[in-house]
C-alpha cells in the first residue's frame, strides 16, 4: 500500500509544530478549582489582612496590652468606650488596659495556637495513621482501638487536669492542644494507607529491599498531602475554638497575655454595665478569623476532593 | 444482633477502666500534695491531713481502694476542699442539674437539625434550602460561649424577658436559655450533615426506582431515603454528645445554674483531686455509655455492620 508522502510530511510537519501539552498536577489542578471558589479566596485576603493587622499593628498603638491607662482606671464603663483622641481606638477593658492592643495579642495568640497546635496534631496523626495501616493485622487492630477508646473519653477535662497540674504555659496550652486533636487525622490517614499500600509502586519498593520506615515517610506520606492538606486546614479553626473554650473558662491562657476565648469572657462578664465594645470587638475578630478558616478549609476540601461535594 | 449488643456492652467496660486509671494516674503524678497549696501547714498536721485521705499509703493499695469504693459502692471518695462534704454528695447535687438541659439541649438538636436537613435537601436550591445553609454556616462560629452572652444581650438586656443566670428548680425560663445556647451549633452541624447525605441518597438508582414505581414523593422520602440518609448522622451524634457534655461546663459557669461543671472548674482551680477525678469519670461513662448506644442504634440502622 502506496503511502502519501506528501500528507505524511504534513503530518510530521504540524505533529512537530505543536508544542506538547503539558500534564496538569493533582496540585495544579486543586489550584485552578480553589481559585475559582469566590468565598475562600476572599477569606484568604481577609486572613492575610488579620495577620499582618496582628502583627504590625500594635507597632501603631501609643499603648501596650499590659499597661493601664490610670487616667480611666475603675471609670472604664464611661471613659473607656472607643475614641481616637485618648489612643485607645477600641476602647479599654474593665482595668483601663487599651484593647486594641490586648484584641491584637490576643489575635497572635489565638493563630499561634492554631497554627502550632495543627503542626503537633498532623505530624502525630499522619505518622501514627500511616504506620498502623501500613503494617495492618494486629498492630493495626490494636492501634485503632487505642484511637477508639481516646475518642470516645470526653478528653477536654484530662486536657484541663494536665493544665492544672503541670502549670498553664503557653507551650503546654499549644503542645497540649495539638496532643489531644490527632485521633480524627490518625483515622483519615489510616484509611488512606490501606488502599495505597497494594498499589504497584509500593510492592517495587518493597521488592527492592527500602526499609519500611522509608516506605512510609518517602512513599506513603507524600501521596496522602492532599488530603492531609484538607483535613489540616479544617483543624486549625477547631483547634482555636478549643482554645478559646479553656480560655473562657479561664483555665487556659494566663494573664496579662490573653486570646479571644479570654477576651471574650472578659466582654462577657460586663455586658451588663454597658460596655459592649469589650464583647463586640474581640467577637468580630473571632468570628471573622473563623469564618475565614472554614471557608478556606471548604474551599480546599471542593478543590482536592470534587466529586465530595 | 442481641449478640452483637451483649459484646459490644462488654466491649465498653475496658474503656472504663483505662478512663478510671488515666485519671489516677494524673492525680498520683501531680507535684506536690492537695494540701501543699494550702498556707504553709506544719509537716506533723500535713501527714496527718494526708493519712485521713489515705494519700500515705503505696499506690497500688490507693488505686485498689478507689476502684473498690467505686464499682461496689458507687463512692468517689471524700472532697479535699469542701470538708464536710464528700464528691457523691456533689455529684448528686450537681448532675441533676446538668442532666436537665443537657438531654433539652440534645433532644432539640436533633428534632429540629434533622428535619431541618431533610427539608433543605428535599427543596434543593430553593429558600428554604439557602436559609438552612446559611444557618449552618453562621452557627458553626456561633459556640456557646459565643452565644450564651450574646443571648444574655438580647434577652436579658434589651429585652428583659429571661433571667440572666441561675437555676431556680428547673423553672422553664430558667432552662431556656442554657438550652438554646447549647444547642445551636449541634443544630446546625446535624442539619449540615443530614442534607449533605439525603441528597446523596435521593440521587441514588434505587431512588429513581422509587419514583418510576409511582410511589409518592413523602413514602420515598420516610420509607426508602430516610435510613441510609441517617448513617452518618448517627456517627455524628457520638462525638456531639462529648463536645456537648465539655460545653456544658460553659454553660454552668456562664449562667451559674449550679451544674457539673461549675464544680469542675472550682475543683480545678482548687486542685481538688478527688473531685475532678469523680466529675471526669461520671462524664466519662455517661459518654461511653452515650457511644455504645449509638454504635447499637448505628447497627441496627445499617445490618453490614453486625458482623
Amino acid at each position: 500500500m502506496l503511502v502519501n508522502k506528501k500528507k505524511l510530511a504534513a503530518m510530521v510537519d504540524s505533529a512537530s509544530s505543536q508544542t506538547p501539552i503539558e500534564g496538569r498536577s493533582q496540585w495544579q489542578d486543586a489550584m485552578v478549582r480553589f481559585k475559582q471558589n469566590k468565598a475562600a479566596l476572599v477569606s484568604v485576603f481577609v486572613l492575610f489582612a488579620m495577620i499582618t493587622i496582628a502583627f504590625i499593628g500594635p507597632l501603631l498603638s501609643q499603648w501596650d496590652y499590659e499597661t493601664i491607662d490610670w487616667a480611666l482606671t475603675g471609670n472604664a464603663a464611661e471613659m473607656g468606650a472607643p475614641s481616637i483622641a485618648n489612643g485607645h481606638f477600641f476602647g479599654t477593658d474593665d482595668l483601663g488596659r487599651d484593647l486594641y492592643a490586648r484584641v491584637l495579642q490576643g489575635t497572635q495568640i489565638s493563630l499561634m495556637v492554631g497554627i502550632i497546635g495543627t503542626v503537633v496534631a498532623v505530624l502525630v496523626g499522619v505518622l501514627y495513621g500511616a504506620v498502623s495501616g501500613y503494617f495492618g493485622g494486629r498492630i493495626d487492630n490494636v492501634m485503632m482501638r487505642f484511637v477508639d477508646i481516646l475518642m470516645s473519653i470526653p478528653y477536654m477535662f484530662i486536657l484541663i487536669i494536665l493544665f492544672v497540674m503541670f502549670g498553664r504555659s503557653v507551650y503546654i496550652l499549644f503542645i497540649g492542644l495539638g496532643l489531644f486533636s490527632w485521633m480524627d487525622m490518625a483515622r483519615i490517614v489510616r484509611g488512606q494507607t490501606l488502599s495505597l499500600k497494594h498499589k504497584e509502586f509500593i510492592e517495587a519498593a518493597v521488592a527492592s529491599g527500602v526499609s519500611d520506615f522509608t516506605i512510609i515517610v518517602r512513599h506513603i506520606v507524600p501521596n496522602l498531602l492532599g488530603i492531609v492538606v484538607v483535613y489540616t486546614s479544617l483543624m486549625i479553626p477547631n483547634l482555636i475554638l478549643l482554645e478559646s473554650f479553656i480560655s473562657f473558662l479561664g483555665l487556659g491562657i494566663q494573664e496579662p497575655l490573653t486570646s479571644w476565648g479570654a477576651l471574650i469572657s472578659d466582654g462577657a462578664k460586663t455586658i451588663q454595665y454597658g460596655t459592649l465594645w469589650q464583647l463586640a470587638f474581640p467577637l468580630g475578630f473571632f468570628i471573622t478569623g473563623l469564618f475565614c478558616f472554614f471557608f478556606i478549609g471548604d474551599g480546599l476540601r471542593d478543590a482536592f476532593d470534587p466529586k465530595d461535594r | 444482633m442481641f449478640s452483637f449488643i451483649i459484646r459490644r456492652t462488654f466491649s465498653s467496660i475496658p474503656t472504663i477502666l483505662i478512663l478510671i486509671l488515666i485519671s489516677f494516674a494524673l492525680m498520683r503524678l501531680a507535684p506536690g500534695s492537695p494540701f501543699s497549696s494550702d498556707r504553709g501547714l506544719p509537716p506533723e498536721v500535713l501527714a496527718n491531713l494526708e493519712a485521713k485521705y489515705g494519700l500515705n499509703l503505696p499506690w497500688f493499695e490507693q488505686l485498689y481502694t478507689y476502684l473498690k469504693g467505686i464499682i461496689f459502692s458507687f463512692d468517689f471518695g471524700p472532697s479535699f476542699k469542701y470538708k464536710d462534704r464528700s464528691v457523691n454528695d456533689i455529684l448528686a447535687q450537681g448532675f441533676p442539674v446538668t442532666l436537665t438541659y443537657g438531654l433539652w439541649s440534645f433532644f432539640i438538636a436533633v428534632a429540629v437539625g434533622i428535619p431541618l436537613g431533610i427539608a433543605a435537601a428535599v427543596r434543593h436550591n430553593t429558600k428554604l434550602d439557602y436559609l438552612a445553609v446559611g444557618f449552618s454556616i453562621g452557627a458553626q462560629v456561633l459556640p456557646n460561649f459565643v452565644m450564651a452572652p450574646i443571648l444574655v444581650i438580647i434577652f436579658t438586656l434589651w429585652l428583659n424577658w429571661l433571667p440572666g443566670g441561675g437555676w431556680n428548680g428547673g423553672e422553664w425560663q430558667y432552662v431556656i436559655m442554657p438550652v438554646i445556647a447549647l444547642s445551636t451549633s449541634y443544630m446546625a452541624s446535624i442539619a449540615r450533615i443530614t442534607r449533605s447525605s439525603m441528597l446523596e441518597v435521593l440521587s441514588a438508582n434505587f431512588i429513581r426506582t422509587a419514583k418510576a414505581k409511582g410511589l409518592a414523593n413523602s413514602s420515598i422520602i420516610l420509607n426508602h431515603a430516610l435510613k441510609p440518609a441517617l448513617l452518618p448522622v448517627i456517627s455524628y451524634l457520638g462525638p456531639a454528645f462529648v463536645s456537648m457534655i465539655t460545653g456544658s461546663v460553659i454553660i454552668d459557669i456562664y449562667f451559674s445554674t449550679g451544674g457539673m461543671g461549675q464544680f469542675f472548674v472550682d475543683a480545678a482551680l482548687n486542685r481538688d483531686y478527688s473531685l475532678l477525678m469523680g466529675v471526669t469519670i461520671v462524664f466519662g461513662v455517661m459518654t461511653i455509655l452515650f457511644n455504645t448506644i449509638v454504635d447499637i442504634a448505628y447497627a441496627w440502622l445499617d445490618p453490614k455492620i453486625r458482623l
